[in-house]
């Protein structure tokens, strides 16, 4: 276990995943998720990871980074529709960028039985460099950051060990071109 | 008007009306949208007419605009108001028609409390509007409103609504000009005006070397103003090619044009449809590659270099990928396409096609859209061929409602100039057509404004004729009356085994009777030698008039390409055998 280092190398995954995790620029305004929402499931297309956070207090604007999956030009669809909508400033695939940098931040609540179960989990989290947000009599929660890939491992090794129970919540990736 | 004085909210939304120009808005009163009747009550520009139910108004609004060119606008109340209201504004969405709807809400401090007559406005209107505003601040009002305007008519044009709520209408504060208002351009998302080079050297040299083009043109060449159609018209003479258009496209080219091959898709010509299967350059002026022109998409023009002008981003490879597109304004995109033609001297070789036209005589030869009119009983397409003829005369627009009769419409009215045609196509709402001919009515005062309906369609906004008794608006509905839902039975003989399920129509009222009921008048046509005489007469009341023509009851529209066929697979009547093999595949689609 190890407070620091809880980032872990930045990685500049999007470019040439097949991940299509989108970033809108949009104002804060009522009814916007709403739209942006209501345009992925009147049409059809699905919605993987959302987050939406005001970034701009002035200009009152949010940034919205959400993760779909589809055909190329499904996705050139997609972007389309969203940037007609009128709060819709910008809308762009990370994935077209040249270089563009993922995170994503996790809480993982473990509860196990008995002294192995947390050792072994503890070893784990000790080699992905999580953070211990809680420690109580049979739960934990840590704290993992980075990659979705990285948080999807975590989780798979949790898994692999019997008899504790894992409760989890996500960001979903967010990302940001150079 | 001193523009320092406070107003009330009610009073702002006039005052912007005023100066937006808007000189008619049609609404139905109620209690959320009192105190901006009032403010109606006693002004003397904007004339407001009342409809008999809320859908009558929007699809009012919609044959308004599409026969000037102006945004529509309507009021109506909260709740069931704006409920009734949602039909016409998908159709509006639907069919890029500029729109702008107030509703009134219940009072802020209610919204939320399941109060009389309160819904979500803003909530049920989102996916049926291009965008939607809930006033929440009297300081926003007068920007908002502006805004709208802007918005339903920049771009690709749409409805935009308006929910105020009833306090917001009574409280005060200073008026806002539209001139004081910096609009922020991420919001109006104007077509550009601007067209690449590459894209015009790419369509002239592809021209230069086609030997079997076609031009496809849709509604957004309409959109666009008269400009697009008359830069349309000088650019189909400069190469020659063969025009087809959509139902939406009907009249951006003159239908009695020497370069006009008719109208494409489900029910269009023989001709129009195989020019667009065989062409090798395929040039869509603001179509939207609709499932009713396409047929089977992956047998859709399948040798073709395809060309797409739409200003609409999304419409751009979304049912059909195209090899070349333009989100450029048409008007401009052709004027500059025109210019570049003309500056460079570029000359286009007719010869080259002229086995193309040749072929396409062939096509025409077939005369697909040849019936036999008997002595007696009126076949529908002879009541509108004639309609056609005897109305020559006249500046005629006209409106339709949907099924058999629109496509019959379509098919024997001859659309020779833009904003004369008005029918629901995207949507097809049924009872659009009368409620938009007195829209279209209001916009042209002097123009003979017919709907085209069948007598299912009527019925379903018929309470409207009294609003045209009312404003003495001499609308004429033209009814073709089979006694059937006709398109429904149609494809219940072609693909249902002749299952008539629920698609006649019993019951009907004495349609003679029933306009006189209303203050109108009714005139009957029930054989062949009764037709030309009573729409001689229809033509000749200056009132509205409800005409009942009695037609063959079994008539089918033809050609038809039926759903899942393509192209080639077109049937040309009922004496046509060669039914396509994928006719079960067919039935799952609309």
């Amino acid at each position: 276990m190890s407070d620091a280092s809880v980032y872990p190398e930045p990685s500049n995954t999007f470019k040439n995943s097949k991940r299509n995790v989108l970033s809108l620029i949009v104002d804060n305004e009522p009814g916007i998720l709403a739209r942006i929402v209501g345009l992925f499931s009147g049409r059809g297309y699905n919605i993987e990871a959302l987050n939406v956070t005001v970034v701009d207090i002035k200009e009152n604007l949010s940034r919205i980074t959400l993760e779909t999956i589809g055909e190329e030009k499904v996705i050139e669809q997609i972007i389309a529709h969203l940037e007609k909508l009128v709060p819709v400033h910008s809308a762009i695939n990370l994935a077209d960028l040249n270089e563009s940098y993922e995170a994503e931040i996790s809480l993982i609540k473990i509860s196990y039985e008995n002294n192995e179960q947390n050792n072994k989990a503890l070893a784990l989290a000790d080699i992905y460099r999580t953070r211990t947000v809680s420690k109580k009599e049979g739960i934990v929660i840590y704290e993992i950051s980075g990659t979705s890939e990285r948080v999807n491992k975590f989780l798979d090794d949790l898994n692999g060990i019997n008899g504790i129970k894992v409760e989890i919540v996500r960001s979903g990736p967010i990302g940001l071109g150079v | 008007m001193n523009t320092d004085k406070e107003l009330t909210g009610a009073q702002i939304v006039l005052e912007a009306l005023k100066e937006q120009e808007v000189d008619t808005i049609f609404g139905y009163p109620g209690g959320a949208v009192l105190p901006i009747y009032d403010a109606i009550f006693g002004q003397n520009f904007l004339k407001h007419v009342l409809v008999r139910a809320e859908a009558g108004a929007v699809h009012a609004a919609e044959g308004y605009a599409r026969s000037s060119g102006e945004v529509g606008v309507l009021l109506v109340t909260s709740g069931p108001g704006a409920t009734n209201v949602v039909t016409g504004l998908t159709d509006a969405l639907m069919d890029s028609i500029p729109i702008v709807c107030i509703t009134g809400q219940v009072p802020t401090h209610l919204i939320g409390t399941d109060a009389f007559q309160e819904c979500d406005t803003t909530g049920i209107t989102r996916p049926c509007t291009k965008y939607n505003y809930l006033v929440k601040d009297i300081s926003k009002l007068s920007e908002i409103i502006h805004e709208a305007f802007e918005i339903a008519r920049s771009g690709r044009p749409g409805p935009v609504l308006i929910d105020i709520p009833k306090n917001i209408q009574l409280q005060k504060t200073i008026y806002k000009s539209r001139k004081d208002i910096n609009f922020r351009p991420h919001r109006i998302k104007s077509g550009s005006t601007e067209i690449s080079k590459d894209f015009i050297e790419s369509l002239v040299s592809h021209i230069k070397s086609s030997v079997k083009p076609v031009l496809y043109v849709g509604g957004g060449c309409l959109n666009s103003g008269l400009k697009a159609s008359e830069e349309l018209i000088k650019f189909a003479e400069l190469t020659n090619i063969p025009v087809t258009t959509t139902l939406h496209g009907l009249g951006c080219y003159p239908g009695n044009g020497k370069l006009s091959i008719g109208m494409l898709g489900m029910h269009g010509t023989y001709e129009a449809n195989l020019a667009m299967h065989n062409c090798d350059l395929m040039i869509n002026v603001g179509a939207r590659f609709d499932d009713r022109i396409t047929g089977r998409l992956d047998a859709f023009s399948p040798n073709s270099t395809k060309f797409h002008f739409d200003i609409d981003k999304s419409s751009i490879n979304k049912n059909v990928n195209v090899d070349f597109s333009t989100n450029t304004d048409i008007a401009h995109a052709l004027s500059a396409l025109n210019l570049y033609i003309e500056s460079n001297n570029i000359e286009f070789n007719h010869n080259q096609i002229s086995n193309w036209w040749g072929e396409i005589k062939e096509w025409q030869n077939t005369n697909c859209l040849n019936y036999e009119q008997g002595d007696e009983i009126i076949k529908p397409q002879h009541a509108i061929a004639r309609l056609n003829e005897l109305t020559k005369d006249r500046e005629t627009i006209v409106t339709t409602e949907v099924g058999q009769h629109q496509m019959w419409a379509a098919q024997y009215f001859q659309f020779n100039k833009p904003n004369s045609w008005i029918t629901s196509g995207g949507l097809g709402t049924m009872g659009f057509g009368m409620p938009a001919a007195i829209g279209a009515q209001m916009a042209n005062p002097d123009a003979l404004v017919i709907d085209i309906a069948g007598e299912a369609s009527f019925l379903m906004n018929i309470q409207e004729i009294a609003t045209a008794v009312q404003y003495k608006l001499p609308i004429k509905i033209f009814i073709l009356n089979n006694e059937y839902m006709g398109m429904v039975r149609q494809w219940q003989e072609l693909m249902h085994g002749s299952r008539y399920s629920e698609s006649y129509v019993d019951a009907l009222p004495d349609f003679v009777k029933l306009a006189e009921s209303f203050h109108a008048v009714g005139l009957r046509a029930k054989n062949l030698s009764e037709l030309d005489d009573t729409i001689s007469e229809m033509k000749s009341i200056n009132r509205p008039v409800i005409v009942d023509i009695w037609v063959d009851k079994k008539e089918n529209v033809f050609p038809m390409i039926p759903s899942g066929a393509a192209h080639n697979e077109m049937l040309l009547s009922k004496y046509d055998k060669e039914k396509p093999e994928n006719q079960e595949k067919g039935k799952v689609l609309v």
